[in-house]
């Protein structure tokens, strides 16, 4: 009896215990005044105790740097899209944050069914593919990768031709640069999607699918980061010898804080630990550099 | 004689039917009577609107679902993949299945359904939630007749499915379309 009482204790202090102990990591984002600050979570849908430990670390850090949005790469609920899943797997773990009106914009990966575009807390105002400006000066564009029929291109070729946005941001699930094992750069996609973010002059370009980090040496102009690991993890699936990595991270689960200037963009990757395993800072191409990248990459292409 | 060939000569004038046209216009009319019939059961069935309730999402879904189910009753598979219609989409796929991109992408294994899981026997069945849904290479799109809003092919496995995206059910599928 003393045991069952002494284990009914014990229990909930551990689990308080371990929420506490979750100090805020360390941010060495400059963290300035008038910048936008944003998170980042990819393949996070499991329910799963590491969905819950980045969600710990994710939850400790808005003290310190008050990001305004996450952004999910997709796969935001594997396994179902019942109620109880939504619960499990978004709105317990991401509890303290919902009920402090944190904003959230979901692009779909191909474990999620297409109708949770309908889910108003992910603000894809119902539609598989959607652009918002959270910022004058600052687009995001979310696409779903899984499903790049002409409508959508059409659609994109619109948005990115009217955006006169400095900033243009893209996220989607399948990584076009990619130096996983399991997976891979989609190839196909690449070909499709390229060529318009070089026209218009993309700047970064944001995926998850791989279960792991990977920041991208810039291609023709345009930053890339892989961000899939913030409940599932493919360990060592990173090809350490790629030509396109610039950092990658395969042994932990990560989230991303990203904070953009006028024209620089900083970025800290996290793990579960609150370790940062990656931080640094970019600074956008010039209109003038892009178009020359773009130009030498149609000429390379044509050859 | 010359009579003869002259007037077969003539019968045979009449302007050249394309056959792949005449199956893809058959295609077009399956597929707007679907249309139709979910039209008027999306009338009748709760809207699927955007919601933070995530029951209301579900219980849209499966009502029109239902409602779809109920409006078809007696549907067998290949009511829109008819065996001609099959029989096109097996050869608009061959060229695409020669582009090793294209080709890795259909052959990618871990983002497909596991085998078997997803129902290729009946039609108006739910896709099952717990399964991926393969990734649409898009070249095969971009070629691809254009489908209406909220229905998709997807690939299972080689076959090859008509999907209802907002009642998540099979309206059709095409065997072995994959060589």
């Amino acid at each position: 009896m003393q045991a069952r009482r002494l284990h009914r204790f014990v229990i909930p202090l551990a689990l308080l215990l371990s929420v506490v102990s979750a100090a805020a990591p360390q941010i060495t984002l400059p963290n300035q005044k008038d910048s936008l600050k944003f998170a980042i979570i990819g393949d996070s849908g499991t329910g799963s105790k590491s969905q819950y430990q980045i969600a710990e670390q994710l939850i400790s850090t808005r003290t310190p740097f008050a990001y305004e949005f996450i952004l999910m790469m997709g796969d935001n609920l594997y396994g179902g899209s019942d109620a109880k899943d939504f619960r499990k797997k978004f709105e317990d773990p991401y509890k303290s944050l919902l009920d402090s009106g944190m904003k959230f914009y979901a692009t779909l990966g191909n474990h999620d069914n297409p109708n949770e575009r309908f889910y108003e807390r992910w603000n894809m105002k119902g539609e598989r593919f959607y652009t918002f400006k959270p910022k004058p000066g600052i687009r995001f564009f979310a696409l779903d990768s899984n499903y790049m029929d002409p409508k959508q291109l059409d659609w994109l070729e619109k948005e990115l031709a009217a955006s006169g946005s400095d900033w243009k941001i893209m996220f989607f699930h399948h990584p076009i640069y990619s130096s996983g094992g399991a997976h891979g750069s989609d190839v196909q996609l690449r070909q499709q999607l390229e060529p318009m973010f070089l026209k218009h002059g993309v700047d970064v370009v944001l995926a998850g699918h791989e279960h792991f980090y990977e920041r991208i040496k810039p291609q023709k102009g345009i930053y890339y980061f892989i961000s899939g690991g913030a409940a599932k993890l493919r360990e060592g699936d990173v090809n350490t010898r790629s030509e396109l990595t610039a950092k990658s991270y395969d042994s932990g689960y990560h989230f991303m804080l990203v904070e953009l200037g006028k024209d620089t963009m900083y970025f800290q990757t996290i793990n579960q630990d609150g370790k940062t395993v990656d931080s640094g800072s970019l600074t956008r191409f010039s209109d003038a550099d892009k178009k020359k990248l773009a130009g030498l990459a149609t000429t390379q292409s044509s050859r | 004689m010359l009579s003869l060939a002259a007037t077969s000569a003539f019968t045979q004038a009449k302007p050249p039917v394309n056959p792949d046209a005449q199956v893809l216009a058959d295609f077009k009319a399956r597929i707007d009577k679907y249309v139709e019939i979910r039209k008027k059961a999306d009338d009748s069935a709760p809207p699927l609107k955007k919601t933070d309730d995530a029951a209301e999402i579900k219980a849209a879904q499966l009502a029109l679902g239902e409602r779809i189910g109920a409006a078809r009753a007696g549907m067998k598979p290949g009511e829109i993949f008819t065996p001609e219609i099959a029989a096109l989409f097996r050869r608009l796929i061959h060229p695409e299945t020669k582009d090793p991109d294209t080709k890795a992408l259909l052959n990618e294994k871990k983002d497909q359904p596991k085998p078997g899981a997803v129902p290729l026997w009946k039609v108006g069945m739910p896709y099952p939630e717990k399964e991926p849904l393969a990734t649409m290479p898009p070249d095969v799109l971009e070629r691809w007749p254009k489908l209406p809003a909220d229905i998709e092919y997807r690939f299972v496995g080689k076959h090859l499915i008509l999907r209802d995206v907002r009642a998540n059910t099979i309206i059709d599928f095409a065997t072995n379309v994959i060589p």
